[in-house]
């Protein structure tokens, strides 16, 4: 398998940055994103503390990005990623069904909205999932509950029904929903999850539901579901000052990484997480031989 | 090494002075990424731990008696008596540095 010197996952000011230095210093860049670019940036109405470009529109800076990436032959790559495996030499990316390779990892997805539910993170593996593809044969013939947090989600809502007695699904979002008969939809918010005899209760404002397993299906990834083992704060990857990650390997840039939330800060972070990505790569290939 | 076992045999892993039960099952991908990282514990903590790999389909019941709601979920086990556990993939030096904790 073809395996990349460093995959950056986002397509923001920190992942192009990064991008651009990886790609001077002549690594093989695998960029993975939106070829929209970051939808932040795009909706931004005004911008006035980029350098160099006083007051710009965050649509126009956005322009500015993609023929800065343009010019220098930078491709994106539009795949999700689902999650990144540290394997000790390498990483491997795993989006839906195929796998990537790339020795290095700069994380720079943005930062993930929105809080765990209660009791989301303490049931998590005793009876609270995130990967339905995963963990639905160990509820075959037992009843899952599916909080999905888009439309998107439904497709894994859909293959659960396949394999379980009964599925509930809590839409979080206002769109009709597209499931099959054996799914029942149900239209409440919810705002919990507790352990209940040996079962699940997800609890809702009107009503409380007792189930075998939950699965919280969520568009955005928490960095700490994303690589397995990285050390976080929150919603914010652990750094030091060359944006390295806890894991060997893998750093991260921008949002991702905590407050200010600035554009030309996750920029500056990008320059130096590629920079020390290269610094890494280097020390790899001395230690090899 | 990591011993490939049956619901049949589960009971050399409760026998064992101090063991490693990776449940897993060849339809989850976490699962395939971890063996090889299980393998490699393996090599490194030869003589101090044994390592065995149990296949939920096949052992639904040992699945249910170890309460392994989600997998891959690594089970640590003293004579048979239940030590801690882990869920999801972790890179091999916190798999390692786990194991050490709890010899």
């Amino acid at each position: 398998m073809e395996r990349f010197d460093i995959a950056i996952i986002g397509t923001g000011p920190a992942g192009l940055s990064a991008a651009v230095t990886a790609k001077i210093r002549n690594k093989k860049v695998l960029l993975l994103g939106s070829r929209d670019l970051s939808q932040k940036l795009g909706k931004a109405h005004e911008i006035q503390n980029y350098l160099g470009f006083p007051a710009v529109a965050g649509a126009e800076l956005a322009a500015a990005f993609r023929r800065h990436i343009d010019q220098m032959g930078i491709q994106i790559t539009e795949k999700r990623i689902n999650a990144v495996y540290a394997m000790g030499d390498y990483f491997a990316l795993q989006s839906g069904d195929e796998m990537l390779e790339a020795s290095a990892v700069i994380l720079a997805t943005g930062v993930v909205q929105g809080k765990p539910l209660p009791g989301e993170e303490e049931l998590l593996g005793k009876g609270v999932s995130y990967c339905a593809t995963c963990d639905a044969p160990l509820y075959r013939g037992k009843t899952a509950a599916v909080i999905g947090y888009g439309p998107r989600e439904e497709s894994e809502a859909a293959f659960l029904s396949e394999v379980c007695r009964e599925v509930l699904y809590f839409p979080a979002y206002k769109e009709e929903t597209n499931l099959p008969q054996g799914v029942r939809v149900i239209r409440e918010r919810v705002t919990g999850i507790a352990e209940a005899d040996g079962k699940r209760l997800v609890k809702t404002d009107e009503n409380g539901y007792t189930v075998d397993g939950v699965f919280v299906l969520r568009e955005a990834v928490a960095p700490g579901q994303l690589v397995p083992g990285l050390a976080t704060e929150g919603s914010h990857v652990q750094v030091d000052r060359k944006m390295a990650a806890s894991i060997p390997g893998v750093f991260a840039c921008g949002d991702i990484v905590g407050t200010p939330y600035q554009y030309i800060k996750a920029a500056g972070e990008g320059n130096i997480a590629a920079l020390s990505a290269v610094a890494y790569l280097d020390e790899m290939k001395r230690n090899q031989g | 090494m990591v011993k490939k076992i049956g619901a049949d045999q589960f009971n050399e892993a409760k026998e064992s002075e101090f063991a490693l039960v990776d449940f897993s099952a060849t339809w989850c991908g976490p699962c395939r990424m971890l063996a090889p990282v299980v393998e490699a514990v393996s090599e490194k903590l030869a003589g101090k731990v044994d390592v065995y790999n149990v296949d939920v389909d096949d052992a639904p019941e040992l699945a249910g008696e170890y309460k392994v709601s989600s997998i891959p979920c690594l089970v640590l086990m003293k004579k048979g008596e239940f030590v801690d556990q882990s869920v999801g993939f972790r890179p091999e030096a916190q798999i390692t540095a786990w194991i050490e904790s709890n010899l």
